[in-house]
């Protein structure tokens, strides 16, 4: 595990991001920008600051520790706790706002403008100012009110329908997928928002359906389906254009391997790691197309010969030989992951509360822009004398004042 | 958004998705396919059964809003082609294995220092240094070994990846906002950089904090198929799937009690299913009989309905409800096509047209989405050559040594 590398000296320092809604496809967009080195300021509902909200739904079974993942999800960030139904909660965040180069916000569409935050509103008093949306079904539209829950986006895009067996039910890949892949196009939205400001000075309002997201990622599915009328189903783990490309049996509890020939140099380099056995050599496995046929005879003959070996020396061996080959690695493993090491993908980092916590870096690095983490998510409401002093210029007796009437938190 | 930015996207389909979302934003995007074009990219299926590599569905799909030429890069003879196009690009994209990245002179200091103002992405399977750096991987290793397959299944099999290689999808959208981030930092310093993606590093956040938790909590997830915390998650409708969210609590009671209402005007709705406390219920808490009664009472009214029925009751009740939508139950989606997702796009071919979904968000001062359609095999290779400056006696050598 690496000590917390800096955010200074970040891409993006100097950068004021304000953030309001608590779910994990909101949060993970601004965690890209403080980790290099922007400023983000979370507002979250004082009525909310005892243990177990703001939370999000979270995707793991009850009972795991949400606050945990809270504050995995918004590594490097400040927490203000407002009450926004109250009047002068509400002119602080305007105040905020006004702070801010950007708002982030991931409400439920109509809820900013009950709120008497519009974006519409808030960009016509600032031009400049960028404000990305990002809800289930985007801002508009016969959908726009409807109520997301986890898994909704991955059901409605399609992923759920493209993983499985095919002899059983859909089942998805682990965890909410839009939840995931919809914060990294957010944030490139908001990255080219930025790009355009530089150049013009002026600020937009970005809108983001996490469905649509996903569907735009999955392309090919909707294009197999309007161009050619085929109605792609699950595959397992099979593929129309290599054989084997499969999960396979390792010695150990649970110990698997993933292997993909993807064309005749692979299977010729894997059939010589496995000895050139005499099956091997039968015509029925010689080309793709013979081996796409006899795809469960071949599976059963491979899964034979990588049950008798431990995964982390199959693996080796295999991509010594020139084989693409992957240990199915846990959550657990991947602590332990070398490569990842060598990245410092996990960050060392120490929260109040619950003490030393292994944040995540995201999945590129910058040659001259190293960023990093300084700080594990804060508690609710961690930052907020420090915000409102230090942001906004209040003295310490009036946030006193304004706790004293339930304003903050 | 960002017109002004020209790329040149060297990517296989592991980085398609990259350069796609640049060209969304409006940037200048020119993929470079070998002399003769990209075979492996421009696979089947193909619009309307034809098999041509002009009417290849996933190369149609991803390439759209990009210009494109044909390029033996790593010919000795290319070299002073290759380095006009460099200084004329803004960004590289690429997903060389190292011998061809070598072979293209793209060693990181060789590129700082001949062209200092490009932006230089590497798209690997695990980055470009580190002790798994050489190793081969497509998209199923790379889920395996970033963790994800490790939780998607049955517990009674091996572990699964998605159909389509969603690692690849993860990754490609990092890139591209990597590659933004870069430009903006060059406007500050005037220079360039080299940016390292590694897709197995993308995966992690798909696990939304999991290792972390497995740190702290010492516990272990597990493949749990069909079923989420304990309780079933997908349901069998008449004609296909549903996932549902059957969970207790407060939160969640509400959605509970819409849908039995609504079972209730059914005449589906058992009495003592209606008479469960919804804001107590807590599904850990269940004795496996308790639950498979709950789950059946359940199953049996959404197995009596189609996918579209049950979607439109959950809309109109707020019941977290929700089609496991196929290619075709998607394309029909009324809140997809009320926003406009989908975009026709006319192929060079007259009366060929494919319909894709088109820009990923909206912008309250932009259009977002592809400019034009995929392009055909070096179509755009005499405008781009003569733009970075390579003369015409030049392209003409370079035709006729076919290293275009």
């Amino acid at each position: 595990m690496s000590a917390a590398a800096t955010a200074e000296g970040g891409v993006y320092a100097g950068l004021r991001i304000l953030e309001l809604g608590s779910d994990a496809a909101g949060a993970l967009v601004s965690r890209y920008f403080a980790e290099q080195g922007a400023t983000v300021v979370r507002v979250e509902s004082s009525r909310w600051t005892d243990f177990g909200g703001p939370l999000p739904e979270s995707p793991v079974p009850e009972g795991v520790d949400a606050a945990l993942l809270f504050a995995l999800w918004n590594a490097g960030k400040r927490s203000v706790a407002l009450d926004l139904q109250h009047e002068e909660g509400l002119a602080l965040a305007l105040r905020l706002v006004d702070w801010a180069d950007v708002v982030v916000e991931s409400f439920a569409p109509g809820v900013l403008e009950r709120l008497g935050l519009a974006p519409g509103r808030l960009l016509e008093g600032r031009p400049e100012l960028i404000v990305l949306s990002s809800s289930p079904f985007g801002q508009t539209g016969p959908q726009r009110g409807t109520p997301g829950f986890g898994g909704q986006g991955a059901a409605l895009a399609g992923f759920d329908h493209l993983t499985g067996w095919p002899d059983r039910e859909p089942l998805g890949p682990h965890a909410p997928v839009t939840d995931s892949l919809s914060p990294r196009y957010a944030a490139a939205l908001l990255a080219a928002a930025l790009l355009a400001r530089a150049e013009t000075g002026r600020g937009q309002h970005l809108d983001v359906s996490q469905v649509e997201v996903g569907v735009h990622a999955l392309s090919e599915l909707v294009a197999r389906w309007t161009g050619a009328g085929e109605a792609l189903g699950r595959s397992g783990n099979r593929c129309e254009r290599a054989a084997p490309h499969g999960v396979y049996p390792c010695d150990g509890e649970d110990a698997w391997i993933a292997l993909e020939a993807r064309d005749e140099a692979e299977w010729d380099a894997l059939v010589a790691a496995m000895g050139d056995p005499p099956w091997a050599a039968e015509a029925r496995f010689a080309g793709l197309a013979d081996r796409l046929a006899h795809a469960d005879e071949l599976d059963r003959r491979v899964a034979e010969w990588t049950r008798d070996f431990a995964p982390y020396d199959l693996m080796a061996g295999l991509q010594e030989a020139g084989v693409p080959a992957g240990v199915v690695q846990t959550p657990e493993a991947l602590l332990r992951d070398p490569q990842l090491a060598h990245r410092g993908h996990f960050v060392r980092v120490e929260h109040p509360a619950l003490g030393t916590l292994y944040a995540e870096r995201s999945g590129f690095r910058l040659a001259e822009h190293p960023g990093g983490f300084a700080s594990a998510g804060p508690l609710p409401g961690e930052h907020t004398d420090e915000v409102l002093r230090e942001l906004l210029g209040l003295a310490p007796e009036a946030i006193a004042a304004l706790r004293e009437r339930g304003v903050v938190a | 958004m960002l017109s002004a930015v020209r790329v040149l996207d060297c990517s296989d389909e592991s980085g398609w998705l990259a350069g796609r979302i640049l060209a969304d934003l409006g940037a200048d995007v020119v993929v470079v396919e070998p002399p003769g074009g990209d075979r492996a990219g421009r696979r089947g299926p193909f619009l309307g059964g034809v098999a041509d590599p002009e009417r290849s569905l996933p190369w149609l799909a991803f390439q759209a809003g990009k210009r494109g030429i044909t390029l033996d890069g790593a010919a000795p003879l290319a070299q002073p082609a290759r380095t006009r196009l460099l200084d004329w690009a803004d960004v590289l994209l690429e997903t060389f294995a190292p011998a061809r990245r070598a072979a293209w002179g793209l060693e990181p200091g060789a590129v700082a220092s001949a062209h200092p103002r490009l932006v230089h992405c590497s798209l690997t399977p695990f980055g470009r240094t580190g002790p798994y750096a050489g190793f081969r991987a497509g998209d199923l290793v790379a889920v395996a070994m970033g963790g994800n397959a490790s939780l998607t299944g049955d517990p009674d099999r091996p572990p699964l990846r998605c159909t389509l290689p969603s690692a690849w999808l993860h990754a490609g959208p990092e890139a591209a906002l990597a590659v933004l981030m870069a430009l903006h930092a060059r406007a500050r310093t005037g220079r360039g950089q080299h940016v390292d993606v590694s897709i197995q590093e993308c995966q992690l956040q798909t696990l939304l904090g999991a290792p972390g938790l497995a740190a702290r909590t010492g516990r272990r997830l597990r493949r749990s198929g069909p079923r989420v915390g304990g309780t079933r998650e997908i349901w069998a409708a008449r004609d296909g799937w549903v996932r549902f969210r059957l969970r207790g609590g407060p939160a969640h009671a509400r959605g509970l009690r819409a849908l039995l209402d609504w079972m209730d005007e059914q005449g589906a709705a058992p009495e003592w299913l209606r008479a469960t406390d919804w804001d107590a219920f807590r599904p850990d808490g269940l004795e496996e009989a308790a639950r498979v009664r709950i789950e059946a009472g359940f199953a049996a009214f959404f197995a009596s309905r189609t996918r579209e029925e049950l979607f439109r009751g959950a809309l109109e009740r707020h019941v977290p409800l929700a089609p496991c939508n196929d290619g075709p139950a998607l394309a029909a989606q009324p809140q997809l096509r009320a926003r406009g997702l989908f975009t026709t796009f006319a192929l060079a071919e007259p009366g060929a047209a494919l319909e894709l979904p088109g820009g990923f968000a909206q912008s309250s001062t932009h259009r977002i989405g592809p400019r034009r359609r995929a392009p055909r095999v070096g179509e755009h290779l005499e405008e781009v050559l003569a733009a970075a400056g390579v003369s015409r006696a030049e392209l003409e050598k370079l035709a006729a040594e076919g290293a275009v």
